[in-house]
Order: C-alpha cells, then structure tokens, then sequence
C-alpha cells in the first residue's frame, strides 16, 4: 500500500478528527520529529488528474489548515512506503520547520484585477494625438514608417506606466496588512494584476476590508476576483539544497535532532 | 442570483486548480515514486485561467466572492 501525502504540519501526534481523503481513506499523521506528514493509503499512483479527487485533495489540506500550520503538497505526490516517507522528511526537515515556522498563524489570499485595457488604451490613444494635433509633420514614407513605431512605442510605454501606478495604488490598500506578497503584472492585458498575499490571522478582517474600499474607489470598469483564505500555497519556499546542510553549528543541531527523531520514528514504527 | 453563484463555483474551481497543481510543496528526487503527470493538463488550465477574464466580459457583473463563500 502506498501513501499520498497532503501536507505536511507542526504536529506530531495523531490527528483526532476524523478525516477522509483519496479513495475514500483514512487521514492520518505520520509524525517525524517535532512535525508531520498527513496521509492516507492509496492502492495505486494518481493516474488521472480530475476535478473530484482534485477537490477532495484541497477539502482535505483545508481541513488540516483549521487547527495547524500546513504546508500543502501539490497533488498527486505518492511515496511507496514509510521508510521512503522518513527518508524525504529527513531531506527536506529544515526546509519543512522554517517554513513552518514563517507560515505560522498566516493565510493566503489571492486578488485578480481586471482592467479595461481597451478602453485605457483608446484613452492613452486619444491624448497622443491630441497632442500631435499641434505638431506639424511632412508626410514622407519613411518618416511616417518611423512615427507610427514610435507612437506604438509610446502607447505600450503609457500603457504599461499606467498599470504600474494602478498596480501602485491597489498594493497600498492590501499590502499594510500583508506580511509578504507576490505581484504579477499585465499576464494578459486585461489581467492587470494577479497578486496573493501572506496574511496573519489576525489581520484577515482588515485586509477583507481593504477590498471594500478599493472598491468604493469606484475605478470604472475595474473587476476584482478576490479569493481566500488558503493554505500558503504560494509563500512555501524549498531551498534546491534540501538535504544538503551547509551551516555547520546548524547542521550539526539538525542531525542531532534527527537522529534522535530516527530513534523514536524507528522505535514506534516496529 | 444562480449565475453569481455559478460564476463564483468555476472561479473558485480555477483558483483551487491553480493551487493544488502547480503550488505548495513539491517533492523531488528519487523518494517520490509518482507525482501526476499534470504539467500538460495545467497547460490547458493556465489558458482556462487567463479566460476568467474572458468570461467576466460575457457575464457582465463582477464576482466578489472569498473562497469560503463560493462553497
């Protein structure tokens, strides 16, 4: 039998709750040291990607983000056995405990803007050339070649300061009560910004009220797809050197503590 | 009031997709013996994503909505 992992937490004692998974199995804590990894068995690898077991996985990554810190684990992720599980969570314990530690009483939430682009740049359009207006030019070939290149130029440029400044403005509502972000810009042109912020707990109801107010700032043709609280899925950071411990005082903390752990993992898995 | 809700279900659905499949903690190495072959599939979801937008166009009003509302 195999196991499909959902998360990992910062607890190591079994989970009281009675929680269902995969296949219709039984969630439980494998702890290993001061952490854990949340499974259930699985009788073959994910073959297919569909949209039941996808939200059974996340009901399950929710479930666990009620009471502990979780760090979820993409869909899919199956061990063989618990020897490799111990293996993988020996690798990656440091990596797992500072982000833990980082996430702690934090949650995620996610903030699509969408923006009239069209219109914005029909409005930059008409200002350059109400400006050019002014100007008078020759008509020759080439030189039109190259104005109409730099008037593109200089649309995209507007365009894209315009974006910076809006982007600017909706940060300064939801970024005070964020203790990290990640801000993307124009993925298409109408999605002006698809930002998740890292909120503490205690700060969720401020940062739901920052929406409120943007939204009262009543930017015309401005959609706001709002979405949360989450698990951290966006804010976990594995360093590509798990495993590999560089620091020697912190190494040798570690490898002691894992150790120890190895102890009582082997003692209470015989 | 049944398009809000519906608009907020495939919302939600799109941004769990986004999440569960591409997000979190991702295994490497040998320990792992199967992670989903799910990078093509997402290919197609990343397109579906960039087509809220899209949709937001047809449907008109705009969907405010925290995840836990959506369910």
């Amino acid at each position: 039998m195999k196991l499909y992992l959902y998360g990992i937490i910062d607890f190591s004692n079994q989970i009281t709750e009675s929680i269902y998974g995969l296949e219709g199995s039984n969630v439980y804590n494998i702890p290993f040291c001061d952490i854990g990894a949340v499974v259930s068995e699985i009788s073959q690898p994910i073959r297919d990607v569909t949209e039941g077991a996808v939200l059974e996985h996340e009901a399950v990554v929710e479930k666990l983000m009620a009471n502990f810190t979780v760090l979820p684990v993409r869909f899919g992720t199956v061990v063989n056995s618990r020897d490799e599980l111990f293996s993988m969570m020996e690798s990656y314990y440091r990596d797992f405990k500072s982000n833990l530690a980082r996430l702690h009483n934090k949650l995620e939430f996610g903030i699509k803007v969408i923006w009239p682009a069209d219109k914005v740049k029909a409005n930059i359009i008409r200002v350059l050339k109400k400006d050019e207006q002014t100007i008078e030019s020759d008509n020759s070939p080439s030189k039109r070649f190259i104005e109409e290149k730099f008037e593109k130029y200089k649309i995209d440029k507007e365009f894209e300061a315009k974006a910076n400044r809006f982007i600017k403005i909706i940060d300064i509502f939801f970024g005070k009560f964020a203790a990290e972000k990640k801000l993307e810009k124009l993925k298409t042109q109408n999605l002006l910004l698809d930002a998740v912020y890292l909120v503490e707990k205690d700060k969720q109801r401020d940062f739901k009220e920052a929406l409120e107010h943007i939204k009262n700032a009543n930017y015309p043709g401005f959609k706001y797809l709002f979405s949360g609280p989450w698990p951290a899925y966006n804010f976990v950071i594995l360093s590509r050197q798990s495993g590999l411990l560089t620091d020697s005082q912190q190494t040798n903390d570690i490898l002691d503590k894992v150790t120890q752990c190895q102890a009582l993992v082997g003692a209470n898995s015989i | 009031m049944n398009s809000v809700v519906v608009k907020s279900k495939e919302v939600t659905l799109l941004e769990i997709l986004d999440r569960v499949l591409d997000k979190g903690v991702i295994i490497s190495g040998d320990v792992v013996i199967s992670v989903a072959d799910v990078d093509l599939i997402y290919l197609g979801l990343k397109v579906l994503l960039s087509s809220v937008e899209t949709m937001e166009k047809l449907r008109g009003s705009p969907f405010i909505s925290p995840m836990q509302e959506a369910k």
